[in-house]
């Protein structure tokens, strides 16, 4: 049996491979939307103990200053720190020179990211200097910038050029995309731009993530009656909403996932309605032979489920080659999110998806096969 | 007396095409004995492909009854009879049907695949019914290879392959030249006197009828005459 759909498989190769080939290209295509998602979201260098405050309305809009203490009054609060997206422009518009620039406080930015290794003497130094900044391994590396290097970011959506100095190195344990970032002392912008105390959000560890539903309660609720109220989540939930700010990128991604898998559907569908259809005469040889129907329902449908597994096998493994790629052009796009890593997630939803096309586009060709009189299948040739 | 192998009563068929209701068998009574070569004749639509198809077990009369070997075809449901035929018939057709991408062993090896044969025995009997047919040489061509002649033999060695009782051909000729044709009378005539096969034939044609030892005659689905040669 299992001779045969190999030889009904190769019948018609080049129908088959077109098959198995646009399924592939459906997944791949899946899969890579599955993945920016999840790099989009931060998993990778999110901490499950760190939430995130912001204001309710939008991230556009900014908190009082004042907030940090109250904050930092909550029960299961460990360290908090401010963080403020500044942007600006490095050099020029390139993508290749776009990267994350933040402004927090150096004194308190290492109590709130404890997974962080800093080069020696990196904390003092930028401390102890308004205009010092810190950056990432891979940021650094990238850029070839050397600890005493001065680089200028000329403001957009704040009206200050900002001249820094790098004063150390960190890395990140786990994700290099987490080390394509620059951090410098937020209060030399707050001073160029008259101490007006607004901040973007409030970065914040708890002594574990089982206290993270608690303390989002009470941060939202201790700001309910003030004219800026928030919203607290956690880290991985606000990089997507940090990104979202561009619309609803999840909604977005899912709808065209979505669309590829049903128009994906629907050829594989007709494919294998017609592959059926030209051996209706040999299907009723089969029964006429002794095939049961219900060992004719198994035929047909091994086989589509073998073009969905091979497509979906061929698209996880071109996702396995070129991962690493697709993540460092990213990277030298602009888009720094973290690495594209295909975790259990990914290559479970491309090969679920895979089976399940191939069994959905087999079941309605093959309940025909397996409903078809014999005597009909054999007039139709004959 | 040979025993009595297929046994018809009183059997009819209709079929509904659109809003018409069509007779294709009336009350049909026929008896085969083991052993027999008959011969099925009768112009088109006169119902013998029906009847053969009624033998076979892959169409169910409207009336009447069938019994094949001591079994009433009636009794079974669509599964048991998908084992009985695998068991008791082998059908040769007139387009030999075989399965065009596998090879000639492999098309014969497909009906043994549903026994519990392990792979040796199932290759012994397939290379024996290839043997019988005279294309031993020929078990690695695939059917384009093979003209129609061959293909037809093929299709009458994974008729025998299983070893059935009851071997069923319809037009077995129909497709083929005269030197071909001669060929698969042949074949079918030394099936029955050598191996001793029970064979129930359609066919048009008088000189293929002639090689049956018996004749029926089938118009407007009623049996009329018989001949014995």
């Amino acid at each position: 049996m299992i001779k045969l759909i190999r030889r009904n498989l190769l019948r018609n190769k080049r129908r088959t491979i077109l098959t198995v080939l646009s399924i592939a290209i459906a997944l791949i295509l899946l899969a890579f939307l599955d993945l920016l998602l999840a790099a989009m979201s931060g998993v990778d260098s999110a901490n499950a103990s760190r939430l995130v405050v912001r204001h309710a309305i939008s991230l556009t809009f900014s908190m009082p200053a004042a907030y940090e203490q109250r904050l930092a009054a909550l029960e299961h609060v460990e360290g908090i720190t401010i963080m403020n997206w500044f942007q600006g422009r490095y050099i020029d518009d390139r993508p290749e020179n776009f990267f994350p620039r933040f402004g927090t406080d150096p004194d308190t930015f290492p109590d709130v990211y404890p997974e962080l290794e800093f080069s020696p003497g990196a904390i003092d130094a930028w401390r102890a200097e308004r205009t010092a900044f810190i950056a990432g391994g891979a940021l650094a590396e990238e850029k070839g910038w050397e600890p005493g290097d001065v680089i200028t970011i000329e403001g957009d959506i704040y009206p200050v050029d900002i001249e820094l100095t790098l004063r150390g190195i960190f890395t990140h344990p786990t994700d290099e995309a987490a080390e394509r970032v620059l951090y410098f002392d937020w209060q030399y912008v707050e001073e160029a731009l008259g101490n007006p105390g607004a901040i973007n959000s409030f970065y914040i560890l708890l002594d574990s993530p089982d206290n993270m539903n608690e303390t989002i309660a009470q941060a939202e609720a201790m700001f309910e009656n003030s004219p800026d109220q928030v919203r607290a989540e956690t880290e991985a939930a606000f990089f997507l909403s940090f990104i979202e700010m561009m619309g609803n990128i999840q909604f977005l991604f899912s709808a065209i996932g979505l669309a590829v898998i049903a128009s994906i559907f629907f050829i594989t569908v007709n494919t294998m309605a017609m592959a059926a259809r030209e051996r209706t005469t040999e299907v009723a040889v089969l029964r006429t032979l002794g095939f049961t129907r219900s060992r004719v329902l198994a035929i047909v449908l091994l086989e589509s489920l073998s073009v969905g597994v091979l497509g979906a096998a061929m698209g996880l493994a071109f996702m396995v080659l070129t991962a690493g790629a697709l993540s460092s052009f990213l990277a030298s796009q602009g888009m720094t999110f973290s690495e594209l890593r295909l975790g259990e997630r990914t290559p479970t939803l491309v090969m679920g998806i895979g089976v399940s096309l191939g069994l959905a586009a087999g079941l309605v060709p093959a309940l025909q096969a397996m409903n078809m009189k014999i005597v009909d299948g054999l007039r139709r040739v004959a | 007396m040979a025993e009595r192998l297929v046994e018809i009563s009183d059997v009819t068929k209709n079929y509904r095409r659109d809003a018409f209701d069509i007779k294709v068998l009336a009350g049909v009574s026929m008896d085969v004995s083991e052993g027999e070569f008959v011969a099925l004749m009768g112009p088109s639509g006169s119902g013998k492909s029906t009847l053969l198809n009624l033998l076979a077990g892959i169409d169910r009369p409207t009336s009447g009854n069938i019994r094949v070997a001591g079994q009433s075809l009636g009794a079974l449901n669509d599964s048991q009879l998908a084992g009985w035929r695998h068991r008791n018939v082998g059908f040769v057709f007139q387009f030999y049907h075989l399965i065009p991408v596998l090879t000639a062993y492999e098309n014969l090896e497909l009906p043994l695949t549903l026994t519990k044969l392990s792979r040796a025995q199932r290759r012994r009997k397939v290379d024996l019914a290839l043997e019988v047919v005279g294309l031993a040489d020929r078990k690695d061509h695939y059917p384009r290879q093979l003209s129609g002649g061959q293909e037809q033999r093929v299709a009458i060695a994974r008729a025998i392959v299983t070893d059935p009782r009851l071997v069923l051909a319809d037009e077995p000729t129909g497709d083929l030249d005269a030197g071909s044709a001669q060929e698969i009378l042949d074949l079918l005539a030394q099936l029955n006197e050598e191996f001793g096969k029970t064979i129930v034939m359609v066919t048009h044609d008088p000189r293929a009828a002639e090689r049956a030892r018996r004749e029926l005659h089938l118009d407007k689905g009623r049996l009329h005459s018989a001949a014995r040669h």
